[in-house]
């Protein structure tokens, strides 16, 4: 049941997102987009890693070893998450600095201005 | 007994919180926008964490640094938003009155 | 008119596809083979109660040193695009006289900046026991580094201090990799130190080792990436 509704949240960061991207002409705005869309990823890939009333899989006082494969959740999605946070940050680093630099040579935000590649 | 007041406060909490984000999409400009999120979502903030102090008494040490963190970095860091943004000239909004901040640097400025 | 008839033709075919994929999931009630074994592997051989830190820093260790080379060539890329001698930048304002950061930043940062730092210590050598790991201590480093740098603007990061200190905690997780090669099981085992009993401070072989050194890396190259993003600043001749 709660899987359920952190799931259908993921998923409804990801549609908001992706909604955000397409639409806004600001180059801030689309970067936002981006990361909206990475956060809801993060928590889809973790909603689908619970398992029915299961706990954090850490052996202390509350889970105990022998318990431990039974009642755990999944800790491979988290361990996927963990890093694709800090990388998402970093490429998101990545497309603030191309936004400086493209802000330097046309003095404009908007992403109407550079149409060298396009057909 | 304790549940029903912990979970009051956690729903002050989450109305503070909504509110907050109401403030923000009304508000008229940025400065206005940034005092709406900061004040609202603070005191939300420590309206939840308290009614969880009701749910599990024995981390109530451990909430209560946390609270003390949240009251020091949130108002700092909306600080230094609102002075960054004033810093690259984002206009006030129509009707405002008193520019407390233009007047204290003119003060700096003018005195030898 | 197309262009936003375009775009709403899109949401509504991914909104499709993500309804079909929430209405069709169903919770699991036990593990799957692979997750099962790791979560019943991690405290026997590894000697970790952090079933993540022991999988990112042992089972999938390699993937964590792929992972840091992508934040290497990410470092890399930002000070490249932005560095100021190759491609002078045109500031809008023009280039800026350091701006005096006030009181209530200045003290701030001075409670709060000692408090972070031991805060990151805390999750990094933490990571086997609790919550943790080098990764989440890295980026909260970073943090310290940004309230220091807001609140004191005319302070110069030493680049090459940060620079050196990061390829040189690099070079230590592959040695340690090597070592476990030669010593243990395969590359970047962690039993090449000894296991220890369960749930010290100093235990887990390897992963405080391999969890400090990464901790280490991430913090000092996500701080060389914030300092990219600072202006030139011109030279004070009169100060007020």
């Amino acid at each position: 049941m709660i899987s359920n509704i952190v799931l259908t949240t993921g998923l409804l960061l990801i549609l908001i997102g992706i909604w955000g991207l397409l639409t806004h002409r600001n180059i801030l705005r689309i970067i936002i987009g981006f990361s909206l869309m990475g956060t809801g990823t993060h928590i889809v890939t973790v909603a689908i890693g619970y398992v029915k009333n299961g706990t954090a899989p850490i052996i202390d006082r509350v889970l105990h070893m022998s318990e431990a494969p039974s009642r755990a959740v999944d800790p491979i999605s988290s361990a996927l998450v963990v890093t694709a946070i800090v990388i998402g940050m970093a490429v998101t680093a990545v497309m603030l600095a191309y936004t400086i630099r493209l802000y330097d040579s046309k003095k404009t935000l908007s992403i109407d201005a550079f149409t060298e590649s396009k057909w | 007994m304790m549940e029903v007041i912990g979970s009051t406060l956690v729903l002050l909490g989450a109305l503070f919180h909504f509110s907050a984000g109401l403030g923000m999409l009304r508000m008229p400009d940025v400065y206005t926008r940034m005092q709406a999120g900061t004040k609202a979502s603070t005191l939300g903030n420590t309206l939840i964490l308290a009614g969880l102090a009701f749910y599990h008494p024995g981390w109530s040490l451990k909430l209560l640094i946390i609270v003390y963190f949240v009251l020091m970095t949130n108002p700092i860091s909306s600080h230094a938003l609102a002075r960054a943004a004033y810093g690259i000239r984002i206009p006030l909004a129509g009707d405002t009155g008193i520019d407390a901040l233009r007047d204290d640097q003119q003060n700096l400025r003018s005195k030898p | 008119m197309t262009r936003r008839f375009f775009v709403v033709v899109a949401i509504v075919l991914f909104g499709l596809v993500f309804a079909s994929l929430a209405i069709g999931y169903t919770e699991q009630h036990s593990l799957r083979a692979l997750a099962e074994s790791y979560v019943r592997l991690v405290p026997q051989e590894l000697g970790a109660p952090n079933v993540i830190t022991g999988i990112l820093l042992t089972y999938r260790a390699f993937d964590t040193l792929g992972e840091v080379a992508v934040l290497f060539m990410v470092g890399a890329g930002v000070v490249l695009v932005l560095s100021a001698d190759r491609w002078p930048r045109a500031a809008a304002y023009g280039p800026e006289k350091p701006r005096q950061s006030s009181e209530i930043m200045q003290s701030g940062a001075q409670i709060l900046a000692p408090l972070i730092a031991i805060f990151a210590a805390y999750i990094i050598m933490n990571g086997h026991l609790s919550a943790g790991g080098g990764f989440q201590g890295g980026a909260v480093i970073a943090s310290c580094v940004l309230l220091l740098l807001l609140a004191y603007p005319q302070y110069q990061l030493n680049i090459e201090f940060l620079s050196i200190t990061e390829s040189v905690a690099g070079a230590l997780f592959v040695l340690a990799g090597i070592a476990g090669l030669i010593v243990a099981d395969g590359f970047l085992d962690n039993r090449i130190l000894p296991l220890g009993q369960f749930g010290a401070f100093f235990s887990a072989g390897a992963i405080p080792v391999l969890s400090i050194l990464l901790g280490v890396k991430v913090g000092c190259e996500l701080s060389v990436i914030l300092d990219g993003f600072r202006p030139e600043l011109v030279e004070q001749k009169d100060q007020v």
